[in-house]
């Protein structure tokens, strides 16, 4: 609150000493497709006057009245210099034409726009380009985001084969994953193996990893912000590509006479196709498929729509016994609106849904479950002068739940009709940030945002015996339900349980020499959503669970100090962060609980803390012939959950233990080489501790099996995981007049063929009754042939 | 339910060409804690009057032998209702036995065994069971409409909240097959449950062929026993399977009063049992 008042005065003598400064606003678009240019640097030569663009690609810069020459500059591409004389307030929008030299020679960029980077406050965050994603080496050929985004350090996952990402030490639902806004809830498709981001429909990919600004909230350890293409405004174009598991096609165009633009993009794999082929297997399918969609209007040079689309699926069939199918769909509408060259708006209305069935004919069952949220999202932007700038803005989410209800599929069904309770909420947050230049050395970016969150009725609420749902049972030494002493019926719309929460976001840099600054930041969060899993990976049975009586929401305490520095002589920029993040209220399970068709999932949950330091580094050679970065973290992820309520030790007797992704080191490099006009060679090579995992400590003879006894919670390590993987990108004819432009990608995955263990699981062989352990490795060798072309 | 995510992954698995195999790990031993196996199952048709008890240490995991028999402890079983003792006499084998119990459906009974100065309590209800209706053979209820399984039919009491074990051995195998069945979703149904077999080169497993003779048993268990059998079910089945729960100590109903921290492993459960052979056509 104090924070607000201290703002008032400050926006007040900037108002006032504004009458002899001018406005100079723009967009600036890439000169090919008219896509907008997200990132660009656009800043005034030899003064210290700058900014990077929007999303949207728009900038405002308002300065003293002058001679200036402001410069364009984006990686990649040619620089605009412009002579400009500024005496009132103007418009100008610019096209950046792609650099022709990019393969020869050094790009030397310019070094104002490189310290724009130096100096913003904004830090923890990576923003890719699809371009170097592109030419990073991956399983199958399949182009994927996310496995990119973990050649970053800090960022990790679960193994090959699960799902999600995992940044600093957090769990898989504390990232926020957009696309085009649009809040996805699975980012996988089938298990891990793929992700929905089909590589041809975006446009921008940015991670945060820390010092999230107050525009975000929901999710405690990360934004992952994904932005689709455009569409090309300027002539229909055709890209796509064959690959071993999947192909792509995308048919991008005008609309409008210029004024717009669309985007189709679709994916599918078809290796199933393969199955058919063997007896046994025939009648098995594994596939994914999506569809993105996206087009514009361009109303007047102060208003622009948007439409996006997206829908993805899963499907995965067993012979006639049983069928499984799960994907994300979102709609989304934007209005972008621009107030007198100062203020940029953008209001968003967003459909989003997560929905899975499964089908077992065996038991005649059928079981569906979904989330559908709609969001209303109001963001603007006011670029008061060069030294101030402020947005704000505020969003309202409402989430229904349907858990699951499984029906019979036919009378003689032995399965009744069940249907786990329908669960709805709201989601509020207002926020207001200020970017604010103090000296030209110093630079600071402080908000708030305020947010709220409403558990709704028309679902029962069951009341517990002490008003504990879960409870130690001291004879038996194990945590056990509750007991059911009645229930409270709400109504719609009556509120269960508000919870508020004020999330203050700070974040500083201070630049001691002209290519490198210290900065650091605080951020708290608040989470009000929640994914059950007590598998050991994520599976599509896993299901979102909103706070309410009997599950808080977690609140993140992150603190982030890091050291940025651009060397003058060698295109290489390094950074080193450390990160100190602490979560209240993350949610573990009772030893044994099952959540599967669980109505009252409170019975198996305790409410504990957990906690993750590390520090990271990354070195990073943007341009020239060889380009690539090397990532090191050095990180620890722990967990303790205590009896609380429940009464008791609580999990692993209270002690601190190993959270499921715990990675002592993590370190990647990742390099492509520019070898000749046609071809480029990259590679990959990948180190990181093993996962924590839970072994037996001793086996004892139980219904004349052997039974392996467990111990101590997340105690032991997987082997450590490693790899290289090499790819050459072969470009047959690389004439410029040529409409049609293809490339060969060869990649070999793993290529010592490392059997990685994704788990090491314990049992005995049923035919010579001995113990063994078995390690499932995913990925062992895997060479694959894409063909990409554009048109 | 996780079964079916097991063979969803491993059609997987075979287009991704990953792999299982039997590694060499290190695994820690956490002593020889001791080991009580005592279920008095009252077979439907008998007296009841002759059970028998096991006990056994740990024993470290890779090691050959996985038991370590307990020979000179005191094994007894009260009746809760007229405090009369059953004395289990030491067959220096690690069995415990006796043809003096006497069941009683629904009554408690309480386990006490004293061994190296320690004593270990435990407390059970004798669950009762419905009888199995019906037993034949298919070939199309399975997951593979090639092979036979064995079905059983029986039919879940509306007003209760029935827990049950069933139990199916083929006489050539070595080990049991279980399966842990809560009435929640099929109260007062009808209820099928199939026992299937799998041709499988790499483990060895044969389908079930005519001639092969399977006996079958359903148990009827309490709701504390059958969160431990759903347990010890799930992390002693679930191998190479990545969407297991996070293991955890199986802890039953053995406890330590005076040292609660040396606690026995093992459960004492008292039910009712319906047996039968099948022998498949």
């Amino acid at each position: 609150m104090k924070k607000l008042f201290f703002l008032i005065p400050v926006f007040f003598s900037f108002f006032l000493s504004a009458q002899d400064r001018y406005t100079v606003n723009g967009i600036i678009k890439d000169a090919e497709n008219g896509e907008t240019v997200f990132g660009a640097s656009v800043y005034f030569k030899n003064t210290t006057i700058g900014l990077l663009t929007n999303e949207y690609g728009f900038y405002s810069l308002t300065v003293p009245k002058g001679n200036y020459t402001l410069i364009i500059s984006y990686m990649g591409y040619d620089e605009i210099v412009k002579e400009i004389l500024i005496d009132k307030d103007q418009k100008f929008d610019f096209e950046l034409i792609e650099s022709a030299t990019e393969l020869n020679e050094v790009i030397v960029v310019a070094e104002e726009s490189e310290r724009v980077n130096i100096k913003t406050p904004q830090m923890s965050v990576a923003k890719l380009n699809i371009g170097t994603i592109k030419k990073m080496p991956v399983v199958f050929g399949e182009i994927d985001i996310l496995k990119s985004i973990q050649l970053l350090p800090g960022v990790t996952n679960n193994g090959e084969g699960s799902s999600g990402f995992n940044v600093r030490g957090g769990a898989v639902d504390q990232n926020l994953v957009l696309l085009d806004e649009a809040i996805i809830y699975n980012s996988s498709h089938l298990f891990g193996f793929f992700s929905v981001f089909n590589a041809d429909a975006i446009k921008d990919v940015k991670l945060y990893k820390g010092s999230i600004p107050p525009r975000f909230g929901g999710r405690v350890s990360s934004v992952l912000d994904v932005r689709q293409k455009d569409g090309n405004s300027k002539r229909y174009a055709l890209t796509g590509g064959i690959g071993t598991i999947s192909s792509r096609l995308a048919i991008e165009g005008p609309l409008f006479k210029e004024k717009g633009s669309f985007l189709v993009a679709g994916r599918g794999s078809y290796m199933h196709l393969f199955l058919k082929l063997s007896e046994e297997l025939k009648d098995n399918a594994v596939y994914f498929y999506d569809l993105n969609l996206k087009s514009n209007y361009e109303l007047d040079e102060n208003n622009r729509l948007y439409l996006s689309g997206y829908f993805g699926r899963d499907v995965l069939k067993f012979g006639t016994s049983f069928s499984n199918s799960y994907g994300n769909s979102s709609g989304n509408l934007r209005w972008n609106h621009i107030f007198n060259d100062k203020i940029f708006s953008n209001l968003s209305l967003i459909y989003s849904k997560y929905d899975y069935q499964l089908e077992i004919n065996v038991v005649q069952l059928d079981w569906i479950s979904d989330i559908i949220n709609y969001n209303l999202k109001y963001d603007l932007k006011y670029y008061i002068n060069d030294k101030f700038n402020l947005d704000f803005g505020l969003s309202g989410i409402y989430y229904n739940f349907h858990p699951g209800v499984i029906k019979p599929t036919s009378e003689t069904s032995p399965i009744n009709f069940f249907e786990l309770d329908e669960k709805r909420a709201f989601e509020g947050g207002v926020y207001i940030n200020a970017e604010h230049k103090i000296t030209n050395r110093f630079n600071l970016q402080y908000g708030l945002r305020l947010s709220v969150f409403s558990r709704l009725g028309g679902e029962p609420l069951t009341i517990y015996e002490n008003d504990q749902p879960v409870v130690y049972n001291e004879i038996l030494g194990i945590y056990e339900s509750g007991t059911i002493i009645g229930q409270e019926n709400y109504d719609l719309g009556e509120s269960m349980k508000t919870f508020n929460n004020f999330e203050p976001r700070l974040s500083l840099s201070y630049q001691f020499s002209e290519n490198s600054s210290i900065k650091a930041s605080y951020a708290k969060i608040a989470q009000y959503i929640h994914l059950l899993s007590n598998t050991t990976n994520v599976t599509p049975l896993d299901v979102w669970t909103p706070s309410g009586v009997y599950v808080e929401p977690q609140q993140s305490d992150q603190f982030a100090i890091g050291y940025f520095k651009d060397f003058k002589k060698s295109p290489l920029n390094l950074s080193i962060e450390a990160y100190y993040k602490t979560i209240d209220n993350r949610i573990d399970y009772i030893d044994g609980a099952n959540l599967i068709g669980n109505n009252n999932i409170e019975t198996v949950i305790l409410n504990g803390e957990s906690r993750a330091y590390g520090l990271e580094f990354l070195l990073q050679k943007n341009t020239g012939k060889f380009t690539g970065m090397l990532a090191y973290t050095l990180s620890r992820s722990e967990q303790r959950t205590l009896g609380g309520n429940a009464g008791g030790p609580g999990i692993n007797n209270g002690d601190w233990y190993n959270s499921a992704y715990d990675r002592t080191h993590d370190f990647s490099i990742t390099g492509a080489y520019n070898f000749t006009e046609k071809w480029t060679f990259s590679t990959n090579l990948v180190f990181q501790t093993g996962r924590p995992v839970t072994y037996p400590n001793g086996q004892y003879e139980y219904e004349g099996m052997t039974i392996a006894s467990y111990d101590e919670r997340n105690a032991n390590r997987l082997p450590a995981y490693h790899r290289l993987d090499l790819s050459a990108i072969f470009t047959p004819n690389r004439k410029p007049n040529n409409r049609w432009k293809g490339e060969f990608v060869f990649g070999i995955y793993n290529v010592y063929n490392r059997k990685n263990a994704a788990s090491i699981t314990f049992g005995q062989n049923r035919e010579t009754g001995e113990n063994e352990a078995t390690r499932t490795a995913i990925f062992g060798i895997v060479p694959s042939v894409t063909y990409n072309f554009k048109f | 339910m996780k079964k079916i995510f097991i063979y969803g992954y491993l059609v997987i698995n075979l287009i991704f060409s990953s792999c299982t195999d039997v590694v060499d790990v290190d695994v820690p031993y956490g002593g020889p804690r001791l080991v009580i196996e005592a279920s008095l199952d009252w077979e439907k048709g008998t007296t009841g009057n002759e059970q028998t008890i096991k006990l056994s240490k740990m024993t470290p995991y890779f090691d050959d032998y996985s038991i370590d028999i307990v020979q000179g402890a005191s094994v007894k079983v009260i009746n809760d209702n007229n405090n009369s003792v059953v004395q289990f006499m030491d067959q220096n084998n690690g069995s415990y036995t006796t043809s003096d119990f006497v069941p009683v459906v629904g009554q408690s009974y309480t386990l006490e065994v004293a061994y190296n100065d320690e004593t270990y309590i435990a407390k059970e209800t004798l669950t009762p069971v419905v009888d199995i209706a019906k037993v034949d053979q298919s070939t199309e209820n399975g997951f593979d409409k090639n092979v036979i399984e064995v079905n059983i039919y029986f039919f879940d009491p509306v007003d209760e909240e029935n827990y049950y074990l069933t139990k199916f051995q083929e006489r050539k195998d070595l080990l049991p097959t279980l399966y842990d069945i809560s009435d929640e979703f099929i109260n007062g149904n009808e209820m099928l449950v199939f026992f299937e077999k799998f041709n499988n080169e790499d483990t060895g497993e044969q389908e079930l062929l005519p001639g092969d003779i399977v006996d079958i048993e359903l148990y009827g268990i309490s709701k504390t026993y059958y969160n431990y059998i759903r347990l010890l079910i799930e992390q002693n089945g679930d191998v190479g399977n990545p969407f297991s729960s996070v293991p955890a100590p199986l802890r039953g109903n053995c406890t330590n009063p005076d040292n609660p921290d040396n606690f026995a492993w093992g459960y004492f459960r008292l039910t009712q049992v319906d047996r039968t052979t099948y022998i498949v056509e």
